[in-house]
C-alpha cells in the first residue's frame, strides 16, 4: 500500500521533471530561432559563434565584423530577453488576477496598471524632460503605474467596492479616465511627438539593452516565485470569497496583496516595453485549456506560455516588415487572437 | 631644417591636423577624434547637406527617404552610389548592420524622442550622432528659428569631417546670396504669412521654431503663427481666419499635391474672405527647401518674389 503510493509520487515527479524538460528545451528552441532571425541576414555560424564567444571566451576564432556582433549580443539577445521577461510576467499577472477577482476578462490592462505606465512615460516623454537621464521613462512608468493602482485601490475603498467584480469595474473606471488624460498630454505636447506615444500604446521590444533587463528581471523573479506558492489560496479565492474565507483566507487582504504584486511586475514591464496586450488576458485561458484549471499548473504555464509567445511575436514583428519593425501589439493581436479562435474551436 | 620642412608638411595637411574636434550638438558636446569615413544620414534635407559639402565618399547609405518624399533628379544623381537602407526610421539594427561610425538626424528626423535609436543608444555602437539643430526644441528649449540654425548645421558639419574651409565658403556664399536676394525687399509692414503642411480638418504648420518662420522673416513676411511655441505642429482653422494671411506657403511632398493643397483652401467657403485666397497668393516650396538645408536660399528668393506680387 505505501509502496504504490511512493511509486505513484516518483511517477508524478518524473513527469513533472519530463514536463519541465520539455519545456526548457521549447524555450531554448524559442531563444535560439528569435535570435537567428531579423532585418539583417546573418548566417547561423555566425549568430552562435558570437554568443558562444560571450559566453565562453575564447571558445572560438572570431571571423566575424564588429558590427555583426553588435547586432548578435547588443541588439538581437537582450531584445529577446527581454520579450521573454515581459511575456512570463505578463502572462503570470493575468493568471494572478483572473483568480483573484474570479474574472475571465481580467488582465493586467484591464485594471488601470498599463494606462498608469503609459500616463508616466507620455508625461516623461514630452513634458518634465529626461531629467532622470536613461531611466526616466522607465521610472516615471513605473510610478505612473503604482499611482494607478493605488488609485484604483482608493476608489474601491470609498465606493466600498471591495467585492471582486466592483474592483474590476473601479478599475475600468480609473483606467478610462488615465487615458483621458493622457490623451490631453498628447494634445498639449508636439504632434510631431505623437509617433513616439503610438510606439507606447502599442508596445514594443526595441529599447531593450542589457544593463535595463536587470529591472524585470529584479521584479518577476520573486514576484513571480511569490505568486506561485500562493496557487492554493488563488484555488481558493476562485470558488468565491465565502468559500476562501471559512478556509482561513483573509479575503481583502490577500486580494489586495495580489494587486499590489501584480502592479509592481506589470509597471516594470510596461516601462520598458509600452502596452503589449493579449498576452496577460489569453495565456491564462490557453493553459486552462490544455492543462486544467489548477493554479499550481495554470500560473507557470502561464509565464512559460507568454515567454515563448512574445519571443516568437517579436520575431515576426522583426521579420515581417523588415527592415522596418511592425508594433509587437499588431502581431500579439493578429497572429494570437485567430490562433486562439482556432483552438478554442477545436477543443470543443 | 627637418624640423622645418616637417612643419610645413603639418601646414600643408591643413585641416587633418586639428583633430581632435568638438561640436555641440543640440545640449551635448560631441568629440571626434578623425573625420567620419562612414556616415548615414536621414531625410533629404540632411543628406542634401551632406552632399553640397562633398561629403558623399565619406558616406555608406543614407534612410528615410522614399517611405515618404520624392528624390529630385539632381538629387538621385547625388545619391546615386549609396543604398537606401531603410525606407523610413531605420532601426537599430538596420543602422549597426551597415557598420557606420557617424549617424546625421534630428528628432523626427530619423530619430524619436524616447525611441530605440537616440544618440544614447547609438553609442555602444560606436556611432556618434550629430543633431539637425532646428530639432533641438524638441529635447529642451532653443532660440527662435534663425537663418544661423542652418548655417550652424554646415559649419558644425565641416569641423566634424575636416571641411570647415568648404563650410566657410558655402555658408559666406549663401549669405552674400542672401543679401543679394533679399535687397530693396520693404519691411516696414511685413506681409502677413501662412505655412500650409498639410492636414485637412486641421493644419499641420510651422510654428516659432521651424525653419519657415526664418525664411519669411528673412524675405520681408511674419509667419503669422510665430506665436506658437512649437516647431512642426497641427492647429486649428480658425487662428488661421482669424489672422487673415495674405500670402499662403504651401510645402509640396507627399500623397497630397500642392494643387489639391490649394484647391482645397479655395473651395472651403470658411476661409473666402482670407486675403491670400481671395487674391489666389500662393507660394509653393518643396519640402527640401522648407526644411533646413542647402535650398533655403533658393527658397527665400521664391518667398521674396511671391511677397512682391
Amino acid at each position: 500500500m505505501a509502496e504504490t503510493t511512493a511509486s505513484v509520487s516518483i511517477a508524478r515527479m518524473g513527469r513533472r521533471a519530463a514536463i519541465a524538460l520539455a519545456a526548457a528545451g521549447i524555450l531554448v528552441l524559442s531563444v535560439v530561432v528569435a535570435v537567428s532571425v531579423g532585418a539583417v541576414d546573418l548566417p547561423l555560424g555566425t549568430v552562435w559563434g558570437i554568443a558562444l564567444d560571450h559566453l565562453v571566451p575564447g571558445l572560438v576564432a572570431p571571423d566575424w565584423s564588429r558590427a555583426h556582433a553588435n547586432i548578435v549580443w547588443e541588439i538581437r539577445f537582450p531584445r529577446v530577453v527581454l520579450a521573454g521577461l515581459v511575456g512570463a510576467g505578463l502572462g503570470i499577472v493575468g493568471a494572478a488576477l483572473q483568480a483573484v477577482t474570479r474574472n475571465p476578462l481580467a488582465d493586467p490592462h484591464l485594471l488601470g496598471i498599463s494606462s498608469g505606465g503609459a500616463f508616466g512615460a507620455i508625461a516623461a516623454l514630452m513634458h518634465t524632460g529626461l531629467f532622470l537621464g536613461l531611466l526616466t521613462v522607465p521610472l516615471m512608468a513605473f510610478g505612473g503605474a503604482l499611482l494607478a493602482t493605488l488609485l484604483v485601490l482608493g476608489v474601491a475603498q470609498v465606493a466600498g467596492a471591495t467585492s471582486a467584480d466592483r474592483l474590476v469595474l473601479a478599475g475600468v473606471a480609473v483606467s478610462f479616465v488615465i487615458m483621458a488624460a493622457a490623451n490631453i498630454l498628447i494634445f498639449l505636447g508636439d504632434p510631431k511627438a505623437t509617433h513616439t506615444v503610438v510606439f507606447w500604446m502599442l508596445g514594443g521590444l526595441g529599447l531593450a539593452q542589457w544593463p535595463h533587463l536587470l529591472w524585470p528581471l529584479a521584479v518577476l523573479v520573486p514576484g513571480g516565485l511569490w505568486l506561485m506558492t500562493q496557487s492554493t489560496a488563488l484555488n481558493a479565492m476562485s470558488l468565491g470569497d465565502e468559500t476562501a474565507a471559512t478556509l482561513g483566507i483573509p479575503v481583502a487582504r490577500f486580494r489586495l496583496a495580489v494587486f499590489v504584486v501584480a502592479a509592481l511586475i506589470t509597471g516594470v514591464m510596461v516601462a520598458f516595453s509600452g502596452l503589449i496586450g493579449f498576452v496577460g488576458l489569453m495565456m491564462p485561458h490557453l493553459v486552462r485549456l490544455v492543462a486544467g484549471g489548477n493554479n499550481a499548473v495554470v500560473l507557470p504555464g502561464s509565464a512559460f506560455a507568454g515567454a515563448v509567445f512574445l519571443i516568437w511575436a517579436d520575431a515576426v514583428a522583426r521579420v515581417v516588415m523588415a527592415p522596418e519593425d511592425l508594433p509587437i501589439g499588431v502581431v500579439t493581436g493578429l497572429c494570437g487572437g485567430i490562433f486562439f479562435i482556432w483552438l478554442m474551436s477545436r477543443r470543443r | 631644417m627637418l624640423r622645418l620642412s616637417l612643419a610645413a608638411l603639418l601646414l600643408s595637411a591643413g585641416a587633418a591636423a586639428a583633430f581632435p574636434v568638438t561640436v555641440k550638438s543640440c545640449n551635448r558636446d560631441v568629440t571626434f577624434d578623425a573625420a567620419p569615413s562612414r556616415a548615414i544620414s536621414n531625410d533629404v534635407n540632411l543628406t542634401e547637406m551632406m552632399l553640397v559639402l562633398g561629403l558623399r565618399d565619406q558616406m555608406v547609405g543614407y534612410t528615410g527617404i522614399s517611405g515618404w518624399k520624392t528624390l529630385d533628379p539632381v538629387m538621385r544623381e547625388g545619391v546615386a552610389e549609396l543604398p537606401e537602407l531603410s525606407a523610413k526610421y531605420p532601426t537599430k539594427e538596420v543602422l549597426a548592420a551597415a557598420e557606420p561610425d557617424f549617424f546625421f538626424a534630428g528628432w523626427n528626423y530619423g530619430m524619436k524622442v524616447g525611441g530605440e535609436v537616440t544618440p544614447e543608444t547609438l553609442e555602444p555602437l560606436g556611432i556618434k550622432v550629430y543633431e539637425l539643430t532646428e530639432s533641438c526644441i524638441h529635447i529642451g528649449p532653443k532660440e527662435k528659428s534663425s537663418m544661423q540654425d542652418m548655417y550652424a548645421d554646415i559649419l558644425n558639419l565641416g569641423t566634424i569631417f575636416g571641411v570647415e574651409d568648404r563650410a566657410q565658403a558655402l555658408v559666406a556664399g549663401w549669405q552674400a546670396e542672401l543679401a543679394e536676394v533679399t535687397k530693396g525687399v520693404d519691411r516696414t509692414d511685413p506681409v502677413r504669412v501662412f505655412v500650409y503642411d498639410s492636414g485637412e480638418k486641421a493644419p499641420f504648420t510651422a510654428g516659432r521654431y521651424a525653419m519657415p518662420t526664418a525664411m519669411i522673416e528673412a524675405a520681408g513676411g511674419v509667419n503669422i503663427m510665430d506665436d506658437l511655441d512649437k516647431s512642426w505642429a497641427e492647429i486649428g482653422w480658425e487662428p488661421v481666419v482669424e489672422r487673415n494671411p495674405e500670402v499662403v506657403v504651401i510645402v509640396n511632398y507627399g500623397d497630397v499635391t500642392a494643387e489639391q493643397k490649394i484647391a482645397f483652401m479655395k473651395s472651403n467657403p470658411a476661409f473666402a474672405e482670407i486675403d491670400a485666397v481671395k487674391n489666389d497668393r500662393f507660394v509653393v516650396l518643396e519640402y527640401v527647401e522648407a526644411t533646413p538645408g542647402p535650398r533655403n536660399i533658393e527658397a527665400v528668393k521664391k518667398l521674396v518674389a511671391g511677397f512682391a506680387d
